[in-house]
């Protein structure tokens, strides 16, 4: 697909503490002719690095969107990327507000269905952010979804271990040390970034399988594409979640990609599978009405 | 720990798939004694923390943070012996 009619823009919406970056991706006008919009879609970054090395396959998966005639924002989440403040300002309260802000701006802007699209973190985010939603939601759409908020903070921190390991200078730093400072009211460092307790702790908090007591599912219809061979081979936190969410009467369509792990890759990927899997999971609000639809 | 005889080959086959597929190694081969630390520059410490997970929702196990180390990630074979003792019934 080379159709770069697409329009970029990047600006800085006002927000609690300064500014947050964000770049709207607007779809093109027909031939001319103004189509009606069809709806926006806001996008949840990844935690920490894994935002940076996520961007390329966002993006492109953004233009695909607004290929298909959807205004997607993409806001960079207090103190990540080109925001305000400092990672260790960060706090989830502060970026659920950011959520609210994003979603509040782009439903002024743009009629029709609102969806929420988050990667890993950014889709327990959605996930989170869909239990009081600022705005009605129409769907959510979660990419390789963060399950368990403390787990993704115990590998978080593993990376201090990890990094250690791999410098061999024979430094060691003991088991549970990083937990013992967050408990302590400490901020730590990872991976040159700094962690506020606050932060951390409330991110353990959150988990996808208890999101809320009375209707543990998703209200709305999720979207869900999950790094496997196929989906008989989901991981098993994954496989669980599903069963669980059917069960509960969740509408759910879920679907397999294997181009690789592309928001910790030592290299920068461009995903084709994953952009094939979403666009044929996604194919009820993203085909457009009238055009031949594809493999279905 | 030496290279054991009685690793279930089953187990290595997935581990060799878990890094092949984490580290996007394509088809490259991966025996026993290919080095992984220091020799594949595939293999950063946000490399090394997705294997890690991939392995544990793979095996149903859990790594605790002492074996975060450089012993159990020198060769395939050494990881495959890690996993091994991990996932053994009578450990």
């Amino acid at each position: 697909m080379t159709r770069s009619s697409t329009s970029l823009l990047p600006f800085f919406l006002p927000a609690s503490g300064g500014q947050r970056y964000c770049l709207l991706h607007l779809p093109a006008p027909e031939s001319g002719q103004k189509r009606p919009p069809r709806g926006g879609i806001v996008y949840l970054h990844p935690f920490a690095e894994e935002l940076n090395k996520s961007r390329r396959v966002a993006a492109l998966q953004a233009r695909a969107f607004a290929d298909a005639g959807y205004s997607v924002l993409q806001i960079d989440l207090h103190g990540c990327g080109d925001s305000s403040g400092d990672f260790a300002d960060a706090r989830w309260a502060i970026w659920r507000n950011d959520v609210h802000l994003a979603c509040a701006w782009l439903q002024q802007r743009v009629s029709g269905p609102l969806t929420l699209w988050g990667l890993r973190l950014g889709a327990l985010l959605a996930l989170d952010i869909a239990r009081h939603p600022p705005v009605p939601l129409a769907r959510l759409l979660l990419w390789q979804p963060e399950l368990s908020g403390r787990r993704s903070m115990d590998q978080f921190l593993r990376l201090r271990l990890a990094a250690r390991m791999l410098a061999d200078n024979g430094q060691k730093e003991a088991p549970g040390h990083a937990r013992a400072q967050l408990a302590a009211g400490q901020n730590i460092e990872v991976a040159g970034y700094t962690l506020a307790p606050e932060l951390v702790h409330a991110i353990d908090d959150i988990d996808a399988a208890r999101l809320a007591p009375t209707a543990p599912a998703p209200a709305v219809p999720v979207y869900w594409l999950e790094y496997s061979a196929s989906t008989a081979t989901l991981p098993a936190p994954a496989a669980r979640l599903v069963q669980q969410w059917r069960s509960e009467g969740a509408q759910l369509h879920i679907a397999a990609f294997d181009d690789g792990a592309f928001w910790s890759s030592a290299e920068i990927m461009e995903c084709p599978q994953l952009l094939q899997a979403t666009r044929q999971l996604c194919g009820d609000w993203l085909t457009e009405p009238g055009s031949v639809p594809h493999g279905r | 720990m030496p290279h054991s005889e009685t690793v279930n080959e089953a187990l290595e086959t997935s581990v060799r798939q878990i890094l092949r597929a984490t580290l996007g190694l394509g088809q490259r081969p991966l025996t026993a004694a290919t080095p992984l630390l220091g020799s594949l520059p595939e293999l950063d410490s946000m490399a090394v923390i997705s294997v890690i997970t991939a392995l544990e929702d793979h095996f149903g196990i859990t790594v605790s943070d002492d074996d975060i180390h450089a012993r159990h990630f020198a060769t395939v074979g050494s990881l495959v012996d890690f996993i091994h003792a991990i996932t053994r019934p009578d450990r």
